[in-house]
């Protein structure tokens, strides 16, 4: 590798390395933004089930929205065992979703907290596996959980840069809102990725639906600027580099 | 024989009415000196024998943190119910009156 050569992580998500250089730049973080039902999850959950079982990358799955049985079962449906790969300890699924029982109700919140809750959190299973992958999803809850949205977005550079700091790529999802055309709640995501991955699910007929997948932007890469097709077929979400989506 | 019934028995009471004020914190959170100060306070003010207080660091304890789902500091927890930032006495002062109406209403449902 060459000096100014770009260490990449591949994906896992067949086609999409093929649209970005070969992968995603170490230790950057990306946003994978769309509107519901685009595959946000699937493809951040993708990227942890392949980095751990075909790239030996332990990743670390920290779900703020759905609890991780669903994430469990939903993914098994693609083949894709994340209980044996939490077992094995080569992933760990961070629970942090509204779901748990012992979690408090909020009944108060004043413009004085931080995350570093959370990061100790993260920072601990990074730790624990070694690990060189983390998905944040998805980062758009945040919006519900807390008020002081100031706050958030300050806390989520931070935050953002401590992961990276240890050699993790990051993947953060991000919700964006029926009718939106931003990436996502907060008006900042952009500035929080050096990548951003844009999913559409964009009705083409009366009677049929297209997905696909744009790369908006990747700092330090010769990327695609088109819209390309995406399935999400049995073995999870594929990326098809030579076709154009329909749709646009 | 008595007695020894008599002692349990005002153990357990004083175990149901002690409330416990958890507070979460960590050693990078600029705001949780402050914090700490007006829940020891106010629990100062209420009656400190009322209470227990638990403190929890997250930085070298973050597997409790991620057992309730706090992630923002500083959180204070009381009874199932939860503040984050530098609270207000008065608003420590209603989630302790809330748990103590909530266990009476416990108790006299037995």
């Amino acid at each position: 590798m060459s000096d100014h050569e770009i260490d990449r992580v591949k994906t896992g998500i067949p086609g999409l390395d093929e649209l970005i250089e070969g992968g995603f730049p170490r230790g950057d973080t990306i946003l994978i933004a769309g509107k519901a039902g685009t595959g946000k999850s699937i493809l951040a959950t993708q990227f942890i089930y392949k980095g751990a079982t075909e790239y030996d990358e332990p990743g670390v799955f920290v779900t703020l929205e759905e609890p991780p049985h669903l994430i469990k079962r939903n993914m098994m449906r693609f083949g894709m065992d994340l209980e044996k790969l939490v077992n094995e300890k080569r992933i760990s699924i961070v629970d942090l979703s509204p779901s748990k029982e012992v979690t408090p109700v909020t009944i108060g919140e004043y413009p004085s907290f931080d995350l570093s809750g959370l990061e100790a959190i993260i920072l601990n299973h990074i730790k624990k596996l070694n690990a060189k992958r983390v998905v944040l999803d998805t980062l758009s809850i945040m919006a519900y959980k807390f008020k002081s949205r100031d706050i958030l977005r300050e806390e989520f550079f931070k935050l953002a840069a401590t992961i990276t700091r240890t050699g993790c790529t990051l993947l953060l999802t991000s919700e964006i809102p029926a009718d939106d055309h931003g990436l996502g709640v907060f008006d900042i995501e952009a500035f929080l990725a050096s990548g951003v991955i844009v999913l559409y699910n964009e009705k083409i007929s009366d009677t049929s639906r297209s997905r696909s997948i744009e790369v908006l932007k990747l700092r330090g890469s010769k990327h695609s600027s088109r819209i390309h097709s995406m399935r999400i077929t049995d073995e999870g979400i594929r990326v098809w580099p030579g076709e154009i989506s329909p749709g646009t | 024989m008595a007695d020894k019934k008599k002692r349990k028995a005002s153990t357990k009471k004083d175990a149901i009415e002690k409330i416990e004020v958890v507070f979460f914190k960590s050693d990078t959170c600029a705001f949780c000196p402050r914090a700490e100060e007006v829940v020891r306070e106010t629990i100062e003010d209420f009656g400190s024998d009322a209470f227990t207080l638990k403190v929890i660091n997250v930085s070298e304890n973050p597997e409790s943190a991620e057992e309730f789902g706090i992630f923002a500091l500083p959180t204070v927890m009381i009874g199932g119910m939860s503040v984050t930032g530098i609270p207000e006495p008065d608003m420590l002062m209603k989630m302790v009156l809330g748990v103590k109406v909530l266990s009476k209403k416990k108790e006299g449902s037995k």
